[in-house]
């Protein structure tokens, strides 16, 4: 599709590659700097593995989705590209797809950098059994999956405010309070920003025993597929009813 | 019966109980180049994201090339190729990818690059980042991009702003040879007449949303034709003598001043004068300038 080959494009020489490595390059340092002396062996790899997640979770992941969701506008928004986009023969609609479609594929990118960060951290530990496939790949899928409702959400702000800054600053303000929301298993699920923190880390098991990372993990993707759809469906028609 | 590119009928745009562009119907030929005229705000970029498709028409239809916008709008828009207000660019990006990004959208073939950077004279600066470019030359990678698909229609929301005189000439030579080399139609709004009179046919006034004024180049020069003065010993019994022998006169000052241009008329309203003894110091034609009549069209009904 033309449209996602345009947006790569405009992507390929900008500065966003070095933010894609933020995330796991910080995830890789807790991984070797966790002290597993004084853990049961059977429990070494939970542990490691939500020590290299958590920070990443809680914090980063949906800092940097509010990034990309603004990074993939700033071009429109600087000197009227949003006009000379939507002269051409492309649908609202596919415009839209194709932004969305960046920002799930550049967190595709964030998440597989970071389980890589968890293998290597695996390596370095030296963790007898080796990697929990499963427990990590779910892990990776569903925190990707649990991004996507906050991704349109910060997509949609992004587009409806002409501004690179104001979306980011509120997703930073909204994101901050997480520590605290994960603690209310009844409010958390519904935090859009808490959502990846509570599908990525509650694996069960680990040391993430407390408040929202009890939950089942289908409730919480339950929830995410509810307000992804809510939030996809807001930002597109925000999109097509805009004046340009 | 005309084929028009662009016909409106009873366009209009209401933002907040304020009309922004009302009861307009423009009509564009096939290979014209239009200029659309009108002091700042008056609704000419209004008007142009209407016809691009950028902002839905409070009332009022739009067709280009003959279809209705709102239900072809993607291929028409095939069709056309603009720049609206400012070229909007990707500064950390060649020109080359510029015109790239933009490429693999409307799936033009890969070559037509090449010819629309010669094209605007940019293909020695193709390879460098846009942000270092002047605004001209941001301008013409602009117009590049509009021409890059081929467009049957241009148009072009004032391109020559904030250019400098030789910029100005250059993408004045660039718009004219626009219909004469590729049958393009071209719609160029502008403030300024004396920056569209050297390259449209047709002109288009508009005023505080309203067209005021539509119709040929050359009828505009018509209403802006001049008059003859003449400087004579004694205007007023000169002008009763003219009155007489059916020559319309006018007194301004010391100034005798002649409604007819007309060679014959001139000549024999001299020999009259001269005849009966008046003394003729001077005969000069006196122009009114398009711009003062365009200025007189776009100020009227402001006071």
């Amino acid at each position: 599709m033309g449209l996602l080959a345009s947006e790569r494009l405009k992507l390929v020489r900008s500065p966003i590659w070095l933010l894609v490595l933020v995330s796991p390059i910080l995830a890789l340092t807790a991984g070797f700097l966790s002290s597993l002396d004084d853990v049961a062996p059977e429990a070494r790899y939970l542990i490691l593995q939500s020590s290299v997640f958590t920070v990443h979770a809680i914090l980063l992941l949906p800092i940097l989705t509010g990034i990309f969701a603004s990074f993939v506008c700033r071009f429109e928004h600087s000197g009227g590209g949003w006009k000379s986009m939507l002269s051409l023969p492309v649908s609202r609609t596919g415009l839209y797809a194709a932004k969305f479609i960046t920002v799930a594929l550049l967190l595709a990118v964030t998440q597989l950098l970071t389980l890589v960060s968890l293998i290597i951290s695996v390596k370095f530990q030296g963790i007898e059994g080796g990697m929990d496939w499963g427990a990590a790949i779910s892990a990776t899928v569903s925190g990707w999956v649990a991004c996507l409702p906050l991704a349109a959400l910060q997509l949609w702000a992004s587009i409806g405010w002409s501004s690179f800054a104001a979306p980011l600053a509120i997703n930073v303000a909204f994101t901050l309070p997480n520590m605290l929301v994960v603690n209310s298993e009844r409010f958390s699920p519904f935090y859009p920003w808490a959502q990846p923190s509570l599908a990525m880390l509650s694996s069960g098991g680990g040391s993430m025993d407390f408040g929202g990372f009890t939950l089942p993990l289908v409730n919480i993707l339950g929830t995410v597929l509810v307000s992804f759809v809510v939030f996809l469906c807001g930002g597109l028609m925000h999109m097509r009813r805009k004046e340009i | 019966m005309k084929e028009w590119v662009i016909e409106t009928s009873a366009l209009s745009k209401r933002y907040k109980g304020r009309y922004a562009v009302s009861n307009l119907n423009l009509k564009i030929g096939k290979g014209e180049i239009y200029g659309f005229l009108g002091p700042n705000g008056a609704g000419k970029t209004t008007t142009i994201r209407m016809l691009l498709g950028l902002i839905k028409p409070s009332s009022g239809a739009i067709q280009l090339f003959g279809q209705p916008l709102h239900k072809h709008k993607l291929s028409i828009l095939r069709k056309v190729g603009s720049l609206v207000e400012y070229p909007s660019y990707y500064g950390h990006l060649s020109a080359t990818d510029n015109l790239e990004a933009i490429r693999r959208i409307i799936d033009a073939p890969k070559e037509r690059i090449g010819e629309v950077l010669r094209i605007v004279g940019l293909s020695k600066e193709a390879k460098r980042p846009v942000k270092g470019f002047s605004l001209g030359m941001k301008q013409r990678l602009g117009i590049a991009g509009a021409l890059l698909g081929n467009p049957e229609l241009l148009i072009l929301d004032e391109p020559t702003n904030g250019l400098d005189p030789a910029g100005i000439l250059e993408i004045r030579e660039l718009i004219k040879s626009m219909p004469r080399e590729f049958g393009i139609t071209v719609l160029i709004s502008s403030h300024l007449l004396s920056e569209v009179e050297l390259m449209a046919n047709k002109v288009g006034i508009i005023r505080q949303g309203e067209l005021v004024f539509q119709d040929t180049l050359e009828s505009l020069q018509q209403q802006a034709r001049g008059s003859i003065s003449l400087r004579v010993s004694e205007a007023e019994r000169a002008m009763v003598l003219l009155d007489g022998i059916g020559v319309d006169s006018s007194l301004a000052g010391e100034l005798l001043q002649l409604d007819s241009t007309d060679d014959a008329v001139v000549s024999k309203a001299v020999k009259e004068l001269v005849m009966a003894g008046h003394a003729v110091y001077r005969a000069e034609e006196r122009r009114k300038s398009l711009e003062e009549l365009f200025l007189r069209i776009v100020g009227e009904g402001q006071g």
